[in-house]
């Protein structure tokens, strides 16, 4: 927060970089086309309107290109696919962050495009050099009525949009943001009508594009952003029919304070550790697709993912699993969780489909020689697919470079967790055990995986004796049942990465390692971006002529829930 | 599902539709145009149209004295003072009212209608009054604005 708005936008070389290009482009484009208007003598006549016309022609050019841009963002199937091959262009998932800006931009040119052509109407009434009054041009021709229409689609995609109105009702926001649809029809068809033309009368044809353009001389510019609308549409078509592939929900776990873990199975998905889906549950919702984290590994013979009953749409689903908070709950204790089986009990469970996968992989993880993962609150739901992950893969001994793990959890309360306790539970069991082949054993140090956790609320007095009292002497942590001892406070990323640096050098860190190679270590943070700026840069410091500390953010896989999701979006 | 809070949506579009209605009189005031003229109007050329006699009151405070623009701005002003809101008004109880919006709203949509501007506006304006008018009869209250909100130095 405290660095200012120069700072963020100037100072930082990507984002320098992104903003002369990006309105480079839009400032350009509207220079253009204001000068080609200006400049063209077939179009004399329309340039007796001066000013007005040569602004709303500039501006109409920047608003195509700029809806050409704004689902490019959205095209999450390609993006997937085409990312990790361009992760030099971009830092991590910026698409709606990207898509945002577009959707800024394209206000503020509808502003200039509208405002310029209620000067041009007006003086075309005034002028007569069409014959014509302003309110015909406005409300009878497809120009017209096109452009109001979409200025009330705005007006209403946009104030649902607010990240307020998408966290009380996130339906609100979804489903008015398909008149998406409408407002696409109504750009590619706001040029039709021969509106730009030296003749009288439009020039109209009886085939396809139904204009001449001998006398119609608009930029055409629909005929190249419709590529990204039809592309797009292309892609939720293609989601639908993968959604409608065999899935079937083999059973729900609910863990302590009401988190439930679904676990479903669908042959045909296919996924890596780290990465997100949707789910959609048509008995709650025919037309609603929720994201959330996977937490199982590709290894594992289902997908699961953790629900909390903390937004509407996840308490209804407690409400129809007889676990909602209406339900009494006897008997589940930390780190213990009940099983709905319908192959046991009487209890149905629902049908669900499921989209994606989508986000950044974790592979990479493999890369390094050290790992360090860092979740913070609701961020550490991504790194318990990745943990499992990187557990069976050292059961197998395919560990790759490999050779420690580190793992932070930063969280106000940790019991509030208790279901990500009980999988960090079984991964550190799992450090203890002997089925490890004695191969990959003698590779790894012992104390392969590390669990850091930090607990950032303020204690009172009861509780400060209570851990006194039950922690000394005990084998596990009161707080967390783990045997890695829980620390208060906020974690000094400085000096721990300053630690760590000194431990490589010298060689205690990892055995066996020749000083005279350099250490990759990785770091991957899911969580607030305060948070990921102080630990960028103890990266950035600690990084010496031995020692490499790379930074990843796993950012928009934090998902949990939807709410949290949002949050969490925004915050980054 | 869902929780939508209404009036805290509609000050959205009450903000949007206000700001829409300034700019429009801000350009109602160097091209001013009587939106219905075309009643019993005559269209000239060049001249554009003309009026029916009948229109002269609005031709009078619209296209002679801009008085509707001026009117809209400082009205669309006000509502922005409200909506957003001004540190002065965050006080008063009027803040908190929502049926004072909807009263300034259809205020705003009577003067924006007139004029050859602001259709966009009245209609925005409209939609905005009729989703406070929801609010209304969901029962729906504004929370008091807390004291130590937006102010530097607290917890």
């Amino acid at each position: 927060m405290g660095e200012s708005w120069f700072h963020r936008e100037f100072l930082t070389p990507r984002r320098l970089v992104f903003n002369v290009l990006f309105y480079g482009a839009h400032f350009g484009l509207f220079a253009y086309g204001w000068n080609s208007q200006a400049t063209n003598v077939k179009l004399a006549g329309l340039n007796t309107l001066k000013y007005s016309v040569w602004a709303s022609r500039g501006a109409g050019l920047v608003l195509a290109f700029d809806g050409g841009l704004i689902l490019i963002p959205m095209l999450r199937n390609i993006i997937r696919v085409v990312r990790p091959k361009l992760t030099w262009l971009f830092p991590a998932d910026e698409n709606i962050w990207f898509h945002r800006q577009v959707a800024y931009s394209l206000a503020f040119w509808a502003m200039v495009h509208t405002t310029a052509h209620y000067v041009n109407f007006i003086n075309v009434e005034r002028t007569q050099i069409r014959k014509q009054t302003a309110l015909q041009i406005h409300y009878t021709q497809p120009g017209g009525i096109t452009g109001h229409f979409m200025l009330l689609i705005m007006l209403l995609m946009y104030t649902t949009a607010h990240k307020k109105i998408r966290n009380q009702c996130f339906e609100a926001f979804w489903y008015t943001h398909h008149l998406a649809f409408f407002f696409m029809l109504g750009l590619y068809t706001h040029a039709t009508g021969c509106f730009v033309r030296d003749s009288v009368d439009p020039d109209l044809i009886p085939t396809f594009p139904f204009y001449s353009t001998e006398h119609c001389l608009g930029y055409l510019s629909w005929r190249f952003i419709i590529w990204p609308g039809i592309i797009y549409f292309g892609e939720r078509v293609w989601r639908e029919i993968r959604a409608r592939k065999a899935t079937r929900l083999s059973k729900v776990l609910v863990h302590p304070s009401g988190a439930m873990e679904l676990r479903i199975v669908k042959p045909s998905f296919k996924y890596t550790a780290g990465q997100w889906l949707f789910i959609q549950i048509p008995e709650l919702s025919r037309f609603q697709w929720h994201p959330f984290t996977i937490t199982s590994a590709p290894e594992d013979p289902y997908v699961s993912i953790h629900i909390r009953q903390v937004g509407d749409f996840t308490r209804a689903l407690g409400d129809r699993l007889g676990v909602g908070p209406s339900d009494p709950q006897s008997g589940i204790t930390r780190g213990d969780f009940v099983e709905l089986d319908p192959t046991v009990s009487s209890i149905t469970l629902p049908q669900v489909r499921i989209d994606g996968p989508y986000g950044a992989p974790a592979e990479d993880v493999f890369n390094n020689e050290v790992a360090v993962l860092v979740g913070a609150g609701i961020g550490v739901t991504p790194f318990a697919s990745i943990l499992k992950h990187i557990w069976y893969r050292q059961r197998k001994g395919k560990l790759g470079s490999l050779r420690r793990v580190e793992f932070f959890w930063v969280c106000r309360d940790a019991p509030s967790f208790g279901w990500f306790q009980s999988l960090l539970q079984e991964v550190e069991a799992a450090q203890a055990d002997r089925n490890i082949p004695i191969l990959s054993m003698l590779f790894q140090p012992a104390n392969f995986l590390r669990i850091n956790v930090y607990l950032t609320q303020k204690i009172g007095e009861d509780m400060l004796w209570n851990i006194a009292v039950n922690d000394a002497g005990a084998d596990y942590d009161p707080l967390t049942l783990l045997r890695s001892r829980t620390m208060f406070g906020r974690p000094d990323w400085k000096t721990i990465f300053g630690q760590m640096r000194q431990a490589i050098e010298s060689g205690q860190y990892l055995p066996g390692s020749t000083s005279q190679l350099k250490t990759k270590v990785g770091t991957y943070f899911c969580g607030p971006g305060v948070l990921a700026k102080a630990i960028k840069e103890a990266c950035v410091e600690n990084t010496g002529s031995t020692v490499e500390f790379s930074f990843a953010k796993v950012r928009h896989n934090c998902l949990l829930n939807p709410r949290s999701w949002l949050i969490n979006f925004h915050l980054l | 599902m869902g929780n939508l809070v209404w009036h805290e949506y509609s000050r959205f579009v009450s903000i949007t539709a206000s700001v829409y209605a300034i700019w429009a009189a801000f350009f109602g005031l160097f091209y001013r145009k009587f939106f219905w003229d075309f009643v019993g109007g005559t269209l000239r050329d060049p001249g554009g149209i003309q009026p029916s006699p009948s229109a002269a009151l609005f031709i009078t405070v619209i296209v002679r004295v801009p008085v509707v623009q001026i009117a809209t701005m400082l009205l669309g002003m006000t509502i922005l003072a409200i909506e957003l809101p001004l540190p002065a008004v965050k006080k008063l109880s009027l803040h908190r009212s929502l049926v004072v919006r909807i009263v300034l709203l259809l205020f705003q949509v009577f003067h924006t209608i007139l004029f050859y501007q602001g259709t966009n506006a009245a209609i925005w304006s409209l939609i905005s009054a009729a989703c406070y008018g929801r609010a209304v009869m969901l029962g729906e209250e504004m929370a008091e604005a807390k004291d130590n909100r937006g102010k530097g130095g607290g917890v």
